[in-house]
């Protein structure tokens, strides 16, 4: 089915953006992180409480909803809406916060996520996730010790690499290139260089995926804000324009996805087609792209849909360099979520937005003045010089993305 | 049903009116393996719904396919997330194609299941021998008087197609 762009391109911005600290123990409430950080991006975009009127916020039972963090803030709801999700709900939420504020229900939305990644409720299912009792679809694969987002993905990987001969070494470069972008960036985690060697000798998770394959959990919150581009135009940064979205795509058979084939085709396969007409642009305009990287494969799965490179050329696109800081097309320039910290795609989004402004937020002294070396050596500088265009590709699980091409 | 049924630490619930799983639990106990076949279009479904898929028919009727199959694709769980399953690493998840229905009704689709491929005593296949295109066929695990869990053993079937298993 096609869907029909509705014209919006360039029509909204998102004006700011906020995150807590990246911890494992942030020994305060998701409550306490929402308010901080929705606080930083309502300060980022120049704004005041009263000028945001909607929100937005995804969480699976982990996190504090919209009414209490908006009345720690003193905002007064004209439209406000909690909901179920996790990966892929950045963009899919940015999107329907457009459609709120198009339908005349609001003017400027924030966004936000905050959980206890790892200190409360584990994002990787360990602990009380993985004591839930098991009924309903899930009786289709946890009783048999399927429940984790590694142990639901695993399957698709294996076969990408029997179809397309794929290994473990060049899917092993988007860890060590998110590492050398986290080198970069003052609020990673782990701000540590790794090589393909480091990766292939972490131990082994699930197998193909070791521990180095594996994004980071962590205790976050994370906000991003959109209004209208008329009001952004008043407001504290160059405005950051959304070209296109499209928000939580899915392939057919999404109550068992492993049904419909090819398995080692994900979602992007289907969203490509919303929003690149949308921003009437195609891959090769992009010059950032922000993968949703909670695995290393998860990254090459996502380019190669969304046509960054041919599909089973993944493997190859991700090792060549082209996806480094310096490169042709820099990919997760935080270092994200493998190395900068688990925030559910939020970050991404956010590192995106910075990239756009120039203002990245790296080792450079002058930083938030926009002025950069262009050193991409450790603790130096991550800012893509002149970058006009960026993409993010939002993943929830094989099956379910979302994706989003903002410019400058 | 007595509920819940316990098995590896998890509660396993599939009350009286889970109008999904309680009767497919129940052939599973008297080990056949059934998928739900539409009564239109004929073509059959995993795991139970409501509706085909397909034509969007209401009507179907638990249809018992043969258990063969190949293994379509596969992961090895080396660091177990359920306590329960701490034991059993490395265990392998296997997504096993059945035979019936293969590439229908378009190419990639097909039926496939999901399940741990196990030795005559239940207890984990050797990784060395889980292997894509491998033959397998459905075992069952009785849990309880009214409940079993379906899995896969190997069979001495030759493989389908190109066998293939991560490299060491």
């Amino acid at each position: 089915m096609v869907v029909q762009s509705r014209g919006l391109r360039d029509r909204y911005c998102i004006v700011g953006v906020g995150e807590t600290e990246y911890s494992r123990a942030s020994g305060r409430t998701t409550r306490a992180m929402a308010v901080e950080a929705i606080r930083k991006a309502i300060l980022d975009a120049g704004l005041k409480a009263a000028d945001v009127d909607g929100m937005l916020d995804y969480q699976g039972g982990d996190s504090t909803l919209a009414n209490s963090v908006a009345s720690d803030l003193g905002i007064r709801f004209n439209f406000y809406m909690d909901v179920m999700g996790g990966g892929s709900s950045t963009e899919a939420l940015v999107g329907l916060a457009m459609g709120a504020i198009e339908a005349g229900m609001c003017n400027t939305v924030a966004i936000y996520r905050s959980m206890n990644g790892y200190s409360e409720f584990r994002i990787g299912g360990t602990g009380a996730r993985a004591a839930q009792p098991v009924r309903g679809l899930d009786l289709a694969q946890v009783p048999y010790g399927m429940r984790s987002a590694g142990q639901n993905f695993a399957p698709t990987f294996m076969r990408h690499m029997y179809e397309y001969g794929t290994t473990s070494a060049q899917v092993a470069h988007v860890r060590v290139t998110h590492s050398k972008h986290a080198s970069q960036n003052p609020k990673a985690l782990l701000k540590q260089r790794v090589t393909v060697q480091d990766v292939l000798a972490s131990r082994w998770i699930v197998k193909p995926l070791h521990l180095l394959d594996c994004c980071l959990e962590t205790d976050n919150a994370t906000c991003v804000i959109v209004t209208s581009a008329e009001r952004a135009r008043n407001l504290r940064h160059r405005p950051v324009y959304i070209m296109g979205v499209a928000g939580r795509v899915s392939k057919p058979r999404l109550d068992f996805h492993w049904a419909h084939g090819p398995i080692s085709r994900v979602a992007g396969y289907y969203a490509k087609d919303i929003i690149f007409p949308q921003a009437g642009i195609g891959p090769e305009d992009v010059h950032v792209t922000g993968s949703y990287d909670a695995f290393t494969f998860t990254t090459m799965l996502q380019l190669e849909e969304y046509g960054f490179c041919k599909k089973g050329e993944g493997g190859a696109y991700v090792s060549s360099g082209i996806i480094e800081l310096g490169g042709k097309r820099p990919n997760n320039t935080s270092g994200s979520h493998l190395c900068e910290g688990y925030t559910h795609g939020m970050s991404m989004v956010i590192e995106n937005v910075r990239q756009l402004r120039g203002t990245v937020d790296d080792y450079c002294p002058r930083a938030a003045e926009g002025v950069h070396t262009y050193d991409y050596s450790p603790g130096r500088c991550r800012q893509v010089k002149d970058a006009e265009i960026t993409m993010n590709l939002g993943w929830a699980m094989p099956a379910t993305g979302s994706a989003l091409i903002m410019r400058r | 049903m007595p509920q819940p049924v316990q098995y590896r630490g998890m509660a396993l619930i599939v009350p009286d009116n889970d109008s999904e799983w309680k009767e497919f639990y129940e052939h599973a106990r008297a080990h056949r393996l059934v998928v739900r076949k539409c009564k239109a279009c004929g073509l059959m479904r995993y795991p139970p719904t409501h509706a085909c898929p397909w034509c969007m028919e209401l009507g179907w009727t638990w249809h018992e396919v043969s258990g063969s199959g190949t293994i379509y694709s596969y992961e090895i769980v080396a660091h177990a997330i359920q306590p329960g399953f701490k034991e059993m690493t490395p265990y392998a998840v296997v997504l096993v194609e059945l035979d019936e229905q293969r590439g229908q009704p378009t190419p990639d689709e097909a039926l496939r299941v999901i399940a741990n491929l196990v030795k005559p005593d239940f207890t984990p296949e050797a990784e060395a021998n889980v292997a894509i295109g491998r033959r397998v066929r459905v075992v069952f695990q009785d849990l309880a008087d009214h409940m079993a869990l379906p899995q896969f053993g190997l069979t001495d079937e030759p493989p389908v197609g190109r066998v293939w298993r991560l490299p060491e």
